[in-house]
Order: structure tokens, then sequence, then C-alpha cells
């Protein structure tokens, strides 16, 4: 590592640290190691033109943040939360096993976890804690928790910006993503199943059998959302970058036309939050595609690769430090940051291990995704305290069964690959 | 006194041939210089390699004709197709005066000096439904991926075929889903792509002869004397002419390996789809930028 | 503005899918409006509280220590990105020897967006160093509006 590398990454480190934003300080910190190294400054406005100019999959980025507000106002949410009620109200515990069925089928139209937890988790929070039914820091605990499937169900932001630094394929990392993401889904359903007696949980007023039909029909264009999408991407009409656009599409269309729920004000709210978020996380993505210049020249992933493959470990024992390092940095990085950083440099060795991209994507994603929940720095936590208006010890002791729950199915699709990989297989993945 | 670094930059990966190509000059010119290599495009993009030569910010690279042609209209005659025959005929025509002159207008507009042709293959046309191909028109209506640009596209039409756009890693599904008829490679990257599984057929049209171009930037190779300029290019010539030789060998292990794959492996009249092609080259708006009787030249060597 | 832009991104890609128009130069106009969407965000619409930034340390320390953060983030900004800004200039230049594949436009001016886009940022530094040096602070942060979405 030279000099200039190291002046490099510490002033990274300390401009971050002093608060200031995470993109210009990754392209302050390259700009000084190209000063330093005695190069061409304009290679990072080079890098970072030419990385936002040819790729052309983080167009997927914004459509997805935005269909994902779109669904938010409109009154999407509000019928897939009665369909829920209907199918799962009926048992012990029932609000809060509607929580968790809500979050999957949501998942499996929106890519983020903050849109989730955002927008459904402000109405989740309210109706399991109207008279009392649930202590509110365990109706915030489970949303933030049953939120963090959002992106592991297709589609999915952070397999998106996964495709982009490690070149698998959008649409296998998609489908790998499938069964894992049902797997934290019902490690959560079983954790409530468990307490519900022990916490005396309450069971919903059954739904009516003949109230079914109609309760299902009001929904269905939502429920049918998912299927619409990976349809679309399965069946070869749309690539992934395309889907998320018929995404947000789909759900503008029906707010407005079949619900009439969706305002122009209201529109153009969504479209000017998402252009926000679209331009704060392409500010980190234009950081690290600089940042990127200085890793690679020099040979940083590389010699990582020769260090670890040296220490001769085997596929597993590699992808168990991967997950401990992933969930450590989760305490105290964000998911993009870790994503765009931090993964790369570790892809050459998972590479060289014979470990599959498609499979290493996906247990990348779960461990950033549970890293939204683990103190101190969850970008979940902390939302859902704002909106429970709870305090952060009880929330994170409230959540830390889950979390439990939820590494114990990671260990298990670590150590079991075909967990990921069987769907992809299915479909023609060559891995 | 330290030997000088020259960074190089290939969109190629590690594994692939020509990273040993790579190697094999890396050796050969050890004791004046040190080869800093980067592959798989991690450190400058595809298509960006040629402005970081221009600019210094990289001494080597394995530049697509196609980029030099963006620069350079004149060269888009290298990347039309049917205009070289094989491996043998591309380095014959890069050696020839027609070479000179095509290196002659990258050394003065592109600062690039050209060290030879890197052949990677010969594009082959690759088919699901079971029609055979015998002509150009046989191709009507077959919908046939070809990579997103109007010269490939073009280049699409003039097999006679119906050109869809569509982004690599997406060709397998495609293929798969009959979202495309076929698609247009290299043999070796139709086994790495494992396109065989979903194709019944592999027609050897042979229509464009794939290669790069290995360059050093004119600041690094004028910093070198006479006789150091010769054995560095020697040392590219030999480099080149051994992996020019191993992908010629692979290529024809794979028409055997495809064969016993189960595919319909044959070569439909070439003549007729030569014709058609350079035909359709000639009227359109690329050849107006050619160098006039470069082409005739070229046909004769 | 922004969300002008956003809709044309969006109706561009729809377009393509629902009338199966020519791939190639929706394509384009996509990836340039979302270089300039991220762009011209960052340089004029994003506040400093909407960025992707680690705000732990930054958060616990007092209110003297974080006017010294401010100062020195903003002098670290402006010095390196204005250091950098001929060289950026120089290249933005240069690539009129490129053109985009459908369009024909020439990168230098698809690019010259970087320029805006590293002047403000030494602007808005500027300004935010000095606010610190004077003791101004903006607001508190609020989780809910901050993120990367995923
Ligand atoms: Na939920
Ligand atoms: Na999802």
């Amino acid at each position: 590592m030279s000099i200039a590398f190291q002046c490099a990454v510490g002033l990274i480190i300390a401009l971050s640290l002093f608060g200031l934003p995470i993109g210009h300080a990754m392209i302050a910190g390259s700009i000084l190691y190209l000063l330093v190294a005695g190069q061409d400054l304009s290679i990072a406005a080079e890098q970072l033109l030419n990385g936002m100019y040819t790729n052309y999959v983080i167009l997927a980025v914004p459509l997805f943040i935005l269909a994902a507000e779109l669904m938010n106002i409109g009154s999407m949410t509000e019928r897939l939360l009665k369909f829920c009620d209907a199918l799962v109200g009926r048992f012990r515990g029932g609000l809060a096993q509607v929580n968790i069925v809500q979050s999957v089928i949501f998942a499996g139209m929106s890519g983020s976890a903050i849109a989730d937890a955002a927008g459904t988790g402000r109405m989740m929070q309210a109706m399991m804690t109207k008279d009392g039914k649930y202590p509110p820091a365990f109706a915030a605990a489970l949303t933030a928790a049953s939120s963090v499937i959002g992106p592991i169900i297709p589609p999915s932001i952070p397999m998106v910006l996964y495709a982009l630094v490690s070149d698998a394929s959008i649409g296998f990392l998609f489908l790998g993503g499938v069964i894992p993401g049902l797997l934290l889904g019902l490690s959560q359903m079983g954790i409530v199943a468990a307490t519900a007696r022990r916490r005396n949980f309450p069971v919903e007023a059954p739904v009516p059998v003949r109230a079914l039909p109609g309760i299902t029909w009001r929904a269905l264009p939502v429920i049918l959302m998912p299927v619409v999408l990976l349809g679309g991407i399965y069946g070869g009409a749309t690539t992934p970058t395309e889907a998320a656009a018929v995404a947000a599409a789909y759900a503008l269309a029906i707010s407005v036309i079949l619900y009439r729920s969706v305002s122009f004000p209201d529109f153009y709210r969504s479209l000017a939050y998402s252009a926000r978020t679209t331009a704060s996380i392409g500010m980190l993505i234009a950081g690290a595609l600089v940042f990127n210049y200085v890793v690679t020249i020099e040979n940083i992933p590389n010699a990582l690769r020769v260090l670890l493959t040296s220490w001769d470990l085997s596929p597993l024992t590699f992808l168990i430090i991967v997950n401990v390092l992933l969930l450590v940095l989760g305490c105290l990085l964000e998911g993009t940051t870790i994503l765009l950083i931090i993964v790369p440099v570790l892809i050459p060795t998972a590479k060289a291990l014979g470990i599959d991209m498609v499979h290493f994507g996906v247990v990348v994603v779960i461990n950033i995704m549970l890293g939204l929940i683990t103190p101190p720095y969850g970008l979940l936590l902390f939302i859902m305290k704002q909106i429970a208006e709870v305090p952060l010890r009880d929330l994170v002791r409230e959540t830390l069964p889950f979390l439990w729950a939820m590494i114990g199915a990671l260990a298990l699709i670590t150590y079991f690959p075909s967990l990921v990989l069987w769907l992809p297989r299915l479909l023609g993945y060559q891995g | 006194q330290a030997k000088p670094n020259l960074r190089f930059s290939a969109v190629f990966s590690e594994q692939d041939i020509r990273a040993d190509m790579v190697k094999r000059f890396a050796e050969a010119i050890k004791n004046d210089f040190t080869l800093q290599p980067y592959y798989g495009g991690t450190l400058f993009r595809q298509g960006t390699e040629l402005v970081a030569m221009q600019r210094n910010n990289l001494e080597m690279g394995n530049i697509a004709p196609q980029d030099i042609s963006n620069q350079i209209p004149a060269w888009s005659i290298v990347t039309s197709a049917y205009l070289f025959k094989d491996a043998d005929h591309l380095k014959r025509v890069f050696a020839s005066d027609v070479g000179r002159d095509l290196k002659k207008m990258a050394e003065e507009k592109l600062n690039i000096r050209i060290l030879g042709p890197t052949y990677f293959g010969a594009r082959q046309v690759g088919l699901k439904p079971k029609t055979r191909i015998t002509t150009p028109a046989d191709m009507a209506g077959i919908k046939l991926r070809m990579p997103g640009g109007d010269a490939w596209q073009f280049l699409g039409r003039s097999l006679g075929a119906n050109p869809t756009p569509m982004a690599y890693g997406e060709v397998y599904t495609g293929l798969q889903s009959g979202a495309v008829d076929g698609q247009d490679n290299p043999l070796p990257n139709v086994q790495n792509m494992k396109f065989y599984e979903v194709m019944s057929q592999i027609v050897l049209t042979s229509h464009l002869v794939g290669f790069d171009l290995l360059c050093i930037t004119n600041r690094a190779w004028n910093a070198m004397n006479a006789q150091q300029q010769a054995a560095f290019q020697r040392a590219a010539d030999a480099a080149i002419d051994w992996s020019t030789a191993e992908h010629v060998k692979r290529e024809g292990e794979l028409v055997d390996f495809f064969k016993k794959q189960g595919l319909d492996v044959y070569t439909p009249n070439l003549a007729a789809f030569r014709e058609h092609a350079q035909k359709m080259y000639l009227a359109s708006d690329l050849a107006k930028s050619w160098v006039p009787g470069m082409l005739e030249k070229i046909n004769a060597l | 503005m922004l969300a002008a832009l956003f809709l044309a991104f969006l109706i561009q890609i729809a377009f393509r899918y629902l009338f199966n128009l020519p791939i190639g130069w929706t394509h384009e106009i996509s990836v340039i409006l979302w270089l300039w969407l991220v762009l011209w965000g960052a340089a004029f619409v994003l506040t400093e509280r909407e960025e992707i930034r680690f705000d732990l340390l930054h958060a616990a320390v007092g209110r003297r220590v974080r006017r010294v953060m401010g100062v020195a983030t903003a002098l670290a900004v402006v010095v390196l990105y204005g250091t950098a800004l001929p060289a950026m200039v120089d290249y933005v230049s240069f690539m009129k020897v490129e053109r985009t594949a459908y369009m024909k436009l020439p990168f230098s001016w698809v690019y010259a967006i970087y320029i805006v886009f590293a002047v403000a940022a030494i602007i808005r530094y500027l300004w935010l160093g000095f606010a610190a040096l004077r003791g101004d602070e903006p607001g508190d942060d609020d989780p809910t509006k901050i993120g990367s979405g995923i």
C-alpha cells in the first residue's frame, strides 16, 4: 500500500467521521490520492462520468424508489392489509402475522425496506397498538424486522447495486432471493407464534368466509403486481431495468385509474421525493466509482485475494468470515456504502474460492439488510423509533429475538447454497 | 534506475487466452519494462481505454477497432462485414501498405502506436430454429440478437436478419424464452456462455473477424531508442502470433465439441453472404468515409 | 425541474416497453438524464441533511467540536475540488472528440454537468465553512428523510 493510498483512506475516514456526506468524502480522498501519486487529477471526473454513463442497470434504482413511493401514496397498501387480515388475522397474534405477510407481499413489488417501514409501517403501528393490543415497542420491532424482507424478495435495489459491482445477472439474483426471503418471513412468523400465547397476544375477529372473495377481488391488482413483474422478467418481455419502469407505471395506473386515490400534488411529491433519494444514492455511487479506481490501481482486491487464498480457507469459512464482518460493519456503516465499497474488495476472493456469485450476492444482501436493524446504526430502528415514539432501548430489546431468528435463517442460507440457487437453476442459471 | 511502468488495461478476463498472451509479452519485455496489467475492464471501462491512452493515463491497451472508428471514421472499414477472410488475412492486411496507412492515421490523430491486431475468433451465427440457412435470403425474419448501437444493428441487417439489441448477459434466457431466435458471437463465447444448450445449429458465416488492437501511447513509444522499439515490436508480434494460433486451434476444437453436443454445424454459401454484405456496406453512409480503393486492395490481398 | 426530468426518464422507458420504439436513443436519453439528475440534484437540490452520511460521531460531540469539524470538512472540499478543477475542465473539453452512439452529442456537452457540480460544491462548502465559523448550525437529523432507500 502506497503512501498516497494511506493518505486517501485516512482523509476519507476523517471527513466521514466529521460528518461530510460520504460521496463527497470519497471524491475528495481520491483527488488527494491522485495528487500525492502524481497522476492526472482529471481521472476523478473521468471515472465518475464514464462509470455513471456506462452502467445501464443503475437506472433501475430511481425507478424502484418511485414505484414504492407510488404504492404508499395510493390506497394499495390499505387493501393489501385487509387481505392479509382475512388470511392470517384469525390466529393468535393475528395482527403480528398480518404485519409479516403484508411485508412479504409488499416485498414482491418494492425494492426498498425503508419504503415498507416508512409507508405501511405507520399504518401497521397504529393498527397494532390501538386499544393497547400489542406493546408499542414490540409492534415497532416487528415492523422493522419484517421490512427487512423487502429487498431480499425481488425486486431489490441492493441486488441491483450488487450486480453493478459483481457483474452477476440481475435476473438470476432476483430469483435467488425468493426462497431466502420466504425463509426469513417464516422464521419471524415462528417467533411470533412461539411467543403469542406466552405474551397473550390477541386474536382478530375472523373474517367471514363469504367476505373473502370480495376482499381478495379488491386487493387482486395489488397481489397480482409481483406476478406481473416477475412474469415480465422471466417470460422475456422486459429486462429487470425495464421491469422497474413497469412497476412504477403499474402502481401509478392502479392508484389513479382503479382506486382514484392519487391527486396530482401527491404524485408530484412522490416524484420530488424519489428524485431527491435518487440524487443522494447517486452521489454515493459516484463517490464509490471514483474511489474504486484508487482501490484498483493499488491492486487491493487482488492483494487481499492472494492473502486470503494463502490461508487456505474453505469457501464456507470464508462465507462465515464475510457474514461476521458484514454484520459488524452493518452496526456502523450504511448499507449502500458497504455494498459499494467493502463488497467489491471481497468479490475476487469469493470468485477464486469458487463461490457462486449469485449465492454470494444473496448472502451479502441479507447481511446488509440485517444491518438495518442492528444497533447502534440501524436505519430501520431509527425510522421505527420516530414513528412509534418508543425508547430506542425497548425497541432494540424487542428486535433481538427476530434478529437472532433471522441470523439463524442466514446461517442455513449460507450453508446450503441450493436454497438460493435452486430456483435460478430451474430457470436456466448456469452456476 | 527503476524500470518504467506500463499500465495495461483490457476488457477480457484473467482466464482468457489473451491474458496469457499479455503474460508472455510481459515476460519478453521484463528487462526493460514492468507491465502492470488490469483485466476485466476494472481500471478503465470498456470503450474508455482509448481516451485514457490519449491523455496518457494509460500506457498500453487492447483497443477495439470500433472505438478507433468513433474518432477516425475512415477506420470503420475494418469493422464492416466480410472484409477479412480469416485470421491470416487479417495479419497480412495489417502488415501491408493498407495496414501502414491505417496505423499512421491512428498515430497522427490519436497519439497511439498500433503494435498489431489481436484475433479473438470469427463471429458465427447460432440459431434456435432448425431452418437451413444457405443464403442471406434464408435469414429473413430471423430475430438475431446483436449488440446495441447503430453499427452492430447494421451488421445484423447486412446478414439479411432482423437485428434485435439485447444485453449480452440476457442472451441465454432470451434464446430460451424465444425473445430472440439467434445470436452472433465467436465460438469461444458460445461455449463460455453455454448458448449452445439453447440452440439447434451453428451457421459458420464467419461474417466478422473479431480482433482488437494492441496499442502503446506515442509518449511511451518515443521514449524508447530504435533498438528497444524493435525488440518491443518483436515481443508483441511473437505474443500476438501465439495467441492467434491458440484461438484458431480452439475454434477447430469447438466445432467438434458443438457437433458432439448434437448441434448442426455447417458452412453456408459464403460467396452469396459476402456479396450481399459488401453491397449493403458500400451503399451505406459508412462507406463514404472510407479511403477510396482501400476495400479493393484488402479484397485483393 | 427535477421532477420533470424524472418524469421524462420514466416516460422514455415506458414508451420503449409499450410501443416497442427503438431501444437505442431512449436508452441514451435515460442515461444522460440519470447522470444530470444526480449531479444537478447534488449540486442544487439536496440539503446537507439529505445526503448519506456517517453521523454517529457528528451527533455525539458538542457544538464547539462540531463547528471545528464543519470548518475542516469545508476546507478539505474547497481546497481539493478547487485544485482539481482545471484538470476536470481539461478532461471535459477533451471529450469533444467522442460522440454519443445514437444522438451523436459531443461528450463534452454531456459531461459538462460535472463542472457545474464541482463549482457548486466549492461554493456550497465555502458558504458552509463560513457558517460554521460564525457558529450557525443546520437543524436536527430526521432519519425518515435520509438514507439510501434500500
Ligand atoms: Na411489515
Ligand atoms: Na423486493
